[in-house]
């Protein structure tokens, strides 16, 4: 076996010959990987934000609807016994929060003007669970009042159609049985969520109310809940046994774009890292292929006096992995400390960040990211390091004893 | 006994292009404690003879028999571990790890060879003892003087206990003292220890003291004188 010990401790006073050199290289993968995995958290913290926020204010974890339905929105296409569907899912261990809808579509007018919406017939008590669109509400409350036409609208609908709280808007769509209807609500709460298109097209009931309107006793077209991990939606769709008329749908069916935000961002990350690692790759090639050119009679005479090629590329092999070594877990420590405090605290980037909150976003970015990365970052340095020593170690292998050691 | 035996050595570099005969048929013997000086004129061939004979550099015919084993005819690997274990370097500029002390220098080598760090030190500690520099042992070399450094370059060859020792000019970079001193000291190693030493030099203390000097013109041997 070769004997490496001499070689390892070698190794280490010779990064240390050129103090400056070193440190410069150690600091720039400090600041390198450092920078890099907190800009990972950043992006990872932003993107996560906006996934949650989009799941708690509009889509849910998984929802459950009728085949037909989902061809066609129509008041006739509710799920049958959905409240029974309620309590049996409710007694599922992964289900955390759950609510049923009565979800149909109509023409909300008034004295100024019309527009489609979407009318959602809602409980309060379980949709406050499962929703946090009571928490944007910026006029008015969201449902609480006992008047049973309370209507909730959106502050973009609010402004197409002119409405202010108390005003009176007229909604005319079809009951259960296709006939078309007519009823008028007051204005009772105006929300304004981080998705404005949401906001122009949805309108709030109360269910009880609407399904009275539609001529339906306790009916829902819509169930939504979440469960404890919304990364294993699809895993928790796929174990749901539903009648064959029903269909769930996860997060990721639901809303295309997010699942693949939510893996697209996971990708990027890498890149990112990857990047700042090529980066530093050249800086580490070139301090290393300094060294090697610096010490060519050294390594000759190294050789000379039988140190083999093994062990004389080892050396430099070593050297490399040091100067990673001792600045890239420094780095990440320090990024990870960096990523626990603002966690709680937050970045705020309200100062130039006004356009995050039409995506969803908020101006307080709390920074996040997945234990396994960290792995991977550190494997990731691992192979790019490997690769920057190489080039270094190759020279000092083809070195000429005779010829390197007369060099000065 | 003849622990070195160089038989019809030729060397020509450059040989595809301009050839230069660096050697010419080279026949020699070198005998267990032997104390020699390889002579000459610059481009004579001192040190590619001397490179020959260390292993570091390939005749183009000929062969080099070091206690009977056929030098160039073991495989890379086994060549450089055969330097390793039989033939000890004193270098002109001394060649010494400068990140390492004077102890550490000599150590290196023993470590190389795999003996237990604690043998190393033991024998390292020893060699610098029989140099003079006892009192330098923890000294890197930028702390030594010129003649010290090459006393530890000199404790280096020495420390594989090796079958002979090359060294190319190792008073060309020295003060008359140190290199009187230097002299002294390999005279010294090879009178007690019967250490086999051979040397290329231009250097007159070195040819005097030498007890045969070989004198090489133009590649061939022009003169072999036993003192």
């Amino acid at each position: 076996m070769m004997n490496i010990l001499p070689i390892v401790s070698l190794s280490w006073k010779n990064i240390w010959r050129n103090k400056t050199r070193s440190l410069v290289v150690i600091i720039a993968v400090i600041l390198g990987t450092g920078a890099g995995v907190f800009m990972s958290a950043f992006m990872y913290g932003m993107s996560m934000q906006f996934v949650k926020s989009e799941l708690q204010n509009f889509t849910s974890h998984i929802q459950i609807h009728t085949k037909e339905y989902k061809d066609e929105v129509l008041p006739s296409k509710f799920i049958p016994n959905a409240h029974q569907l309620v309590n049996e899912l409710s007694s599922l261990p992964f289900v955390e929060e759950i609510t049923a809808r009565t979800v149909i579509s109509g023409l909300a007018s008034t004295s100024s003007s019309s527009f489609g919406v979407t009318i959602n017939g809602i409980n309060i008590e379980s949709e406050n669970t499962v929703t946090e669109l009571h928490t944007h509400i910026i006029e008015g409350d969201f449902l609480e009042s006992k008047r049973a036409n309370s209507i909730v609208v959106g502050n973009k609908l609010a402004q197409r159609l002119s409405l202010d709280i108390r005003s009176k808007v007229v909604i005319n769509f079809q009951d259960v049985e296709g006939n078309l209807t007519a009823a008028a609500f007051r204005v009772t709460g105006v929300f304004k969520s981080p998705n404005s298109g949401f906001d122009e097209t949805n309108v709030f009931v109360k269910q009880t109310h609407l399904n009275a309107l539609l001529n339906a006793d306790e009916i829902s077209h819509e169930i939504a809940f979440l469960v404890n991990d919304f990364k294993m939606a699809d895993a928790y769709r796929n174990s749901l046994n539903l009648d064959s008329g029903l269909v769930a749908e996860s997060w990721g069916d639901i809303a295309p774009s997010l699942r693949y935000m939510d893996s697209m961002v996971g990708t990027m990350l890498y890149i990112v890292m990857a990047i700042i690692l090529i980066a530093l790759t050249f800086g580490i090639i070139n301090t290393m292929l300094m060294a090697v050119l610096e010490r060519q009679q050294e390594l000759g005479m190294l050789m000379a006096v039988g140190v083999n090629k093994m062990k004389t590329f080892s050396m430099i092999l070593i050297e490399t992995f040091m100067l990673a070594i001792v600045g890239a877990p420094i780095g990440m420590l320090t990024a990870w400390l960096g990523i626990q405090i603002l966690s709680d605290t937050g970045i705020n980037v309200s100062a130039w960040g006004q356009g995050f909150e039409a995506y969803g976003i908020g101006t307080i970015i709390y920074p996040e990211l997945q234990p396994e990365y960290y792995v991977n970052v550190g494997l990731l340095i691992f192979i790019t390091t490997l690769i920057a020593a190489l080039y270094p170690s190759y020279k000092a292998l083809k070195l000429n004893p005779v010829e390197a050691i007369r060099k000065i | 006994m003849a622990v070195i035996h160089v038989r019809d050595i030729t060397k020509i570099y450059n040989k595809d292009k301009v050839p230069v005969h660096a050697l010419n048929g080279i026949d020699l013997e070198i005998q267990k404690g032997e104390f020699s000086a390889i002579v000459g004129p610059s481009g004579s061939g001192k040190t590619t003879l001397l490179n020959i004979i260390g292993g570091l550099d390939e005749p183009s015919s000929g062969k080099v028999f070091i206690e009977g084993t056929d030098m160039f005819a073991l495989k890379e690997r086994k060549l450089i571990d055969f330097r390793l274990h039989h033939i000890g370097f004193v270098f002109q500029a001394y060649n010494l790890i400068p990140v390492l002390t004077a102890l550490e220098n000599v150590s290196f080598i023993l470590q190389m060879q795999g003996l237990p760090t604690k043998e190393c030190r033991k024998r390292g500690t020893e060699l610098l003892h029989q140099v003079g520099l006892e009192d330098k042992i923890h000294k890197r070399p930028s702390e030594l003087s010129g003649g010290q450094q090459q006393r530890v370059a000199v404790a280096r060859a020495l420390a594989s206990k090796p079958t002979f020792v090359l060294a190319d000019e190792p008073t060309a970079n020295l003060d008359s003292k140190s290199a009187t001193d230097l002299l002294n000291l390999m005279l010294k190693l090879n009178e007690t220890e019967q250490t086999t030493f051979i040397f290329s030099t231009h250097d007159q203390r070195v040819v005097e003291r030498a007890k045969r000097v070989l004198t090489l013109v133009d590649g061939v041997i022009d003169s072999d004188e036993q003192k």
